[in-house]
Parts: C-alpha cells; structure tokens; sequence
C-alpha cells in the first residue's frame, strides 16, 4: 500500500537519480546518477536517509508537488525560493539546504532559481520507483528504452516508503559536518585535472596553453557532457581505437574545443583524452551554466583521492 | 605509470585504472584482454566495482579506500603477466558462434544501393561479403547492448555516414569503417544500414540484462528469406525517406 507525491505542475525538468549504476556500464548502459552530488548526499542526510536514496532531481525548479499523506522533505541545491501551501491560505516560504514536513494535501512550490540549475527533493525513506540493474536512475538518454520507467511529467506520480516516515520526526533531523558556502565557487571555477599520458607529451608550451586561459560553458552543455569553448590549444589529433571513457574525461574532438564527460556520458569515446577532472569539482561544474567560465589546474592523483575521501567523510 | 612491453597502466582518476594494450584490432590480443579481465574478477574481486573493455583497452573501476593506486597497478601488472600465452587461451576459450539471421532484401538494407555505388561491388557481393564470415566481439557500449563486430572484408570499407540518420530500427544490422553491428534498440545512428535481423539483442527475464553478444565472443550473420524472417517474427522496417522522397 503506497502513498504518492504527485507532480502537479512541470515546466522545468525533473528526473528520479541516485548514485547510478556504475556496475552496469560494461553491458552499455550510462552510469547515470545525480549530477551534483554535494546537494544529493546534503539532503539524504538531512532526512537519515541512506546515500544512496532516489531523490528528485530538478532543473531550473518550476515544479508544483502533492502528497497523498504527510511526508519528511529535504532541499538542497538551486534556490528555488520553495514555498509551502495549504489549500486557501498564503504560500510560506521554506528554507534550502532544510529539511521540512509536507502535510497531506499541501502544495510545495520550486520556481526559477537565480543562479545554479539542480536542486534536489529528496523523501525519507527514499522514492520507490522502478529499480532496474540496482538503481533507481532515470536516464534521459535511454529514456524510450523505457528500463528504470519514463522520466516523469506533469500528472505522474512517484510512490513513497511510508514506513519510514511514520517513524521519524523532525527533531531527529541531523545537519550534515558541511557548509554550503565552503563547497561551490562563485565566478571562475577552478577544475583540477589529472593529465593523461597525452597531455603529458604535449610540449610546455602546449600544456601552458590549456591551463593559462578560461572557458565558457556552451549551451549544448547537458548531462551528458559540458562543451567549452577557448582559444584553440591542438586540433586534429590522430584518432585512436575506441576506448572505454569515465566521469570527467576531458575529450578533445577534431575541432579543438574541449568536452567535459559527465554522468551521462557513452561508456565508450574515440576521441583523446586529455585528462580527468576530479569527481568533487565535477559536481561544483554541474551547478554552473552556459555562459559561465572554467579553468584548468593539473593536479595529483594521491591528492584527488583524499579530496574524494574527506569528501565522503563530510557525509557520515 | 607502469609500462610492461605490451601493457600501460595509468592512473586515470581518483577510482579508475586505463590498461591500453598496442594499438590494434586483433582477435588474438582481445582474447587475451578477455582472458585477463576474468583473471582479475576472479583475483582481486574484492577491490573490483566494474570493468570495462573495448579493442585494445581495459578500464577497472576499483575501491580505492581500500588499496593505494601504486599497490593496485602492481597488483594489476602482476595478474597480467601471469596470462597464459595466446594457444593457451584459443585451447580452453569456448569456442561457440553466436549465428545471427539477417533478411538482406534492398527494402531491408537501406543504403545497400548507395553502398554499391560507393564500393563499385553488386548487392549480392556486399552481402556475400559480409555473411559468412567470423566476426570477433570487440567491445559493448554506445547503447545498452549494441556490440562493436570487426573486422569487416577490406572491401567493404567505408566511412561512417556524414550526417547521422536521426532514427534508425531496432535489428539494423550496419556496417562502417571495419567494423560491423546490429542495432539493439531503435536510435540515431551513423553506420550504413545492409539488413534486418529478428533477433533481439539482448534478454531481459529475471530482471536482469544479459546481451546476445558480448566482447570475446565470436559472431557469424547468415542470409535469410523473406518468408524466414517474417517467420522469426520479424517485421521489415522501411525507409520512410525512400518513400516520401
């Protein structure tokens, strides 16, 4: 027996993500999964929530929701100046990085955040949709393949594990170890890499070239990958065989303007590789739009390694 | 980065490892790429999250809260070198071919014309080139369950198409440059479409995804008739260009 959070009004994007299926890109599949990562794991932990939870992810917020019973909500992510209604009476507004109780039959309001794109709603207990290869990840790029369920519109509904929330309260809401304001970057985001063995090849002057100079994120920039454009450092390298790509590769396409693979990426690219953004600023480069500016800073393995540790660490 | 005489290890991000073998398409190397992605599953299991493959590549998703990168490409580099020699490989590697039918009627096989003209060979030379022939699995992946085949008769070379058809059918059987495919699902596409085939690419009972073809495994098409592949339930799917245009 379900209880529902029904989507009343669309006119942004909305998706269902949790960390992806990572285990299931040798079969073809994307790995999928939140794209920022810091704001997903902000609000399942604020609710006690497994990591690994569904959530939903919304873009450019404008979207109305409905509970069929009172449930624990978590924002994070974009500002959407979210609001509460309760039938007649006037919206109140409810704060981000928050977790808030949704009474049956209210209406929670995201509209169109200033500046970032994602937010994220996450639900105790997590959203119950359709698993598939262990995940609950909606992909925009196998979405006729119809496996994890359509992406949502206006008019569906997504089940909830009512369990869990008639078990918990808001007193036992727990603030995660982190800041918000010490996570993202405002202006220039600064992307640390680590070089492949291509751009350590590359001559002094080559590699100064690619990190001595910023980027504007192109409007093609999707989940799939972001697309800069700068001053032209190499173009037409030899192609190589196709080789299997991960989150962050930096792609360098005949033309010269770089590709940022991101968690809709193909599991496997012929193009060369310059390098591998690491995961946290990855999720910082989600939150940033067309427009926006980028840079590169070369960076250590060991190091990327611990920044993704204590990363993890700000969540346990 | 370790560097044996045939293998490179990198540290490619903070929990993933590229092996890059030489640059080739040779059956005889991806079998033992294959044999070595099992080696490893089968070894270090335990610090292991996926592994991917492809021609001449091997990307290893690991735990690295676990094991320092330093330890884990050692460790990698030790279970390559303990990968038996190629005749070892062919002896105890099963050798089933996975016959996939393929109705090649013109209607079927939308750039078949267009392939004749470019190749200066006849329809039925294309096909006779393409059929019956071993082709080695090299790698899944661009969608869930297409498997890259290789390599193609020279003859039948041919660049991708310039500008990509927007939706092609699910069971396109295509070809270009020196590889050769089938199409699990309908999708945009970029090869040179020579046929249809009504076998799914993959199976989905027990909720699982298991392809039809995966890398290391060895693939033949045959031709089939009209009637034979209606009779398997397949249904020819038209190029409605070729129709409206």
């Amino acid at each position: 027996m379900h209880n529902w959070l029904k989507i009343i009004g669309l006119k942004g994007l909305v998706s269902i993500q949790d960390l992806g299926r990572l285990s299931s890109q040798h079969l073809g599949f994307t790995a999928g999964g939140a794209a920022d990562e810091y704001a997903f794991r902000f609000a399942n932990s604020l609710l006690g929530n497994d990591q690994n939870n569904a959530c939903l992810e919304v873009t450019l917020g404008q979207i109305e929701l409905q509970a069929t019973c009172d449930c624990f909500i978590a924002l994070a992510g974009a500002d959407c100046q979210a609001t509460i209604t309760q039938q007649s009476a006037p919206p109140q507004p409810i704060k981000n990085w928050h977790c808030h109780l949704l009474k049956k039959d209210q209406i929670i309001t995201l509209h169109y955040p200033k500046n970032m794109l994602h937010s994220y709603i996450a639900v105790k207990g997590g959203l119950q949709s359709t698993l598939w290869l262990k995940s609950r990840s909606q992909s925009w790029v196998e979405n006729e393949l119809g496996f994890a369920g359509n992406i949502l519109r206006a008019g569906d509904q997504v089940a909830l594990n009512s369990k869990e929330s008639s078990l918990w309260s808001l007193a036992q809401a727990s603030q995660p170890s982190t800041s918000q304001a010490d996570f993202y970057e405002e202006g220039l985001l600064h992307l640390r890499f680590i070089p492949s063995s291509l751009f350590l090849s590359l001559t002094s002057h080559q590699q100064k070239q690619f990190i001595e100079q910023s980027y504007v994120i192109e409007a093609q920039s999707n989940r799939m990958g972001y697309r800069l454009h700068g001053n032209i450092v190499l173009r037409q390298l030899p192609s190589t065989l196709s080789k299997p790509v991960s989150y962050g590769n930096i792609q360098l396409p005949n033309q010269g303007q770089p590709i940022i693979l991101m968690k809709e990426r193909q599991t496997i690219g012929g193009y060369p590789i310059f390098g591998t953004v690491i995961q946290t600023d990855l999720f910082r480069l989600s939150q940033k739009r067309p427009g926006e500016k980028i840079c590169f800073i070369a960076f250590k393995l060991a190091q990327a390694q611990a920044q993704l540790a204590a990363f993890f660490q700000r969540f346990n | 980065m370790l560097v044996d005489h045939n293998i490179s290890i990198q540290g490619n991000s903070e929990n993933t490892v590229l092996i890059v073998w030489p640059e080739q398409i040779c059956a005889k190397q991806h079998q033992a790429i294959s044999h070595y992605q099992q080696l490893l599953k089968q070894q270090l299991g335990h610090f292991l999250l996926e592994t991917v493959s492809s021609y001449n590549s091997l990307l290893v998703y690991y735990r690295f809260e676990l094991i320092s990168y330093e330890q884990f490409s050692q460790q990698l580099l030790t279970v390559w070198q303990s990968v038996p020699d190629a005749t070892v490989i062919s002896a105890i590697t099963a050798k089933n071919t996975i016959e996939i039918p393929v109705y090649y009627g013109t209607e079927a096989g939308w750039d078949l014309h267009y392939l004749s003209r470019e190749l200066a060979l006849s329809t039925d030379d294309i096909i006779a080139l393409h059929a019956n022939t071993i082709y080695h699995a090299y790698a899944l992946g661009f969608t869930p369950g297409f498997c890259y085949l290789a390599s193609l008769n020279p003859s039948l070379k041919v660049a991708r198409r310039s500008k990509p058809r927007f939706k092609i059918p699910k069971g396109a059987v295509a070809i270009a440059e020196q590889q050769t495919a089938v199409y699990p699902s309908s999708s945009p596409a970029g090869w040179h479409i020579i046929g249809q085939t009504p076998t799914s690419m993959f199976d989905l009972s027990h909720d699982q995804f298991s392809p039809t073809i995966s890398p290391g495994q060895q693939v033949i098409f045959r031709a089939i008739s009209y009637d034979q592949y209606q009779a398997l339930g397949g249904i020819v799917v038209l190029d409605q260009q070729c129709i409206t245009g």
